[in-house]
């Protein structure tokens, strides 16, 4: 029963705009601001990610380099796979040495 | 050959790179459907259903330890409200879409499929509905058997082997990627520095909170251009 409940509701929430503004001209400015959508929730996602439910955010140095290290090579290279692979070897390392 | 076909080829092999991050989630979602006391089966059945892993942890956990079916709803709801917008942003681009599409796409509007939009901006109404098609069913397809097999899977494991971090690197590395201006970085660091400070607001809402403030400036930002 929740669990129906919710899936109407998770789908109702990724539908609403695409349904109803099927056919409506969007003003340049709101298409400009829509461009920033993206970054900002990924951004916040990155940190949500890395916090526990009751809200302490589990950023050490480990994290901090994998993520800047990822972050780097994804810029340069364009490369998800070898972002990630990267992110993660430095993260583990650090891991391990700091402890 | 035809560039739908290769859109297709190139939405499921971005796919499986970003899989990576949910495998250890799916054992975690196991361990929740495990300790709920809910049907496995019931429990797995949110996966088709619902179709988003936090909300179904939410959702599960909080049913599991007795709270109404309201209150499980809601939070589970709270918790992927940022998927509003996503709906918003992609409007434009369902737009020149036929309408199936439009009913069909948010089923599979996840985060995961949300950043390959963000990194794929083809403008071929076509060649966009193929690749969104293929990543959204091929992760579609894996969380499925993940979901499964985390059931048997999550409960027998220790939870904490450090793989979960690769979902954030994954989701940085998308947004290195997407982030096209100086005023794009800065946006997506803001967000980023609200959601520690709002860290603890219940249910992920800090998430949400930060992303509409970092919105706000964005809107600044771009009123200065004028």
């Amino acid at each position: 029963m929740a669990i129906l409940l919710a899936g109407l509701g998770t789908y109702a929430m990724r539908a609403v705009f695409i349904v109803a503004l099927a056919k409506q001209r969007f003003p340049p400015l709101a298409l400009h601001l829509l461009e920033y959508v993206g970054p900002a929730v990924m951004g916040g996602l990155v940190v949500a990610m890395l916090s526990t439910p009751e809200g302490a955010v589990e950023i050490g140095l480990p994290e901090l380099a994998g993520l800047a290290s990822a972050a780097f090579v994804a810029a340069k290279t364009r490369n998800q796979v070898w972002s990630l692979v990267t992110g993660m070897t430095i993260y583990w390392v650090l891991r391990a040495l700091v402890g | 050959m035809k560039p739908t076909h290769t859109a297709v080829r190139q939405g499921i092999r971005d796919t499986f790179p970003l899989f990576v991050p949910a495998i250890p989630f799916s054992f975690v979602f196991g361990l929740v459907v495990a300790n709920s006391g809910i049907a496995p089966l019931l429990g797995w059945s949110s996966t088709p259903i619902m179709f988003g892993g936090a909300a179904q942890v939410t959702l599960l956990t909080l049913l599991g330890q007795g709270a109404s079916v309201a209150a499980a709803t809601t939070a589970a709801l709270v918790v992927t409200a940022r998927h509003l917008l996503y709906s918003v942003t992609l409007a434009p681009r369902f737009q020149n879409q036929p309408r199936w599409f439009r009913w069909v796409g948010p089923y599979l509007l996840i985060d995961q499929v949300f950043a390959l939009t963000l990194i794929n901006r083809d403008q071929d109404p076509k060649v966009f509905r193929a690749y969104y098609l293929a990543s959204g069913f091929t992760f579609w397809l894996l969380w499925m058997m993940a979901t499964g097999v985390g059931l048997f899977v999550g409960p027998a494991l220790p939870v904490e082997w450090g793989l979960k971090f690769s979902a954030p690197v994954m989701f940085i590395g998308i947004l290195a990627v997407s982030v096209s201006s100086w005023e794009k970085v800065l946006v997506a660091g803001i967000s980023a520095g609200l959601t520690v400070l709002f860290a603890g607001l219940p249910n992920k809402m800090g998430l949400l909170v930060a992303s509409l403030m970092a919105i706000c400036v964005a809107l600044i930002l771009e009123l200065r251009k004028r």
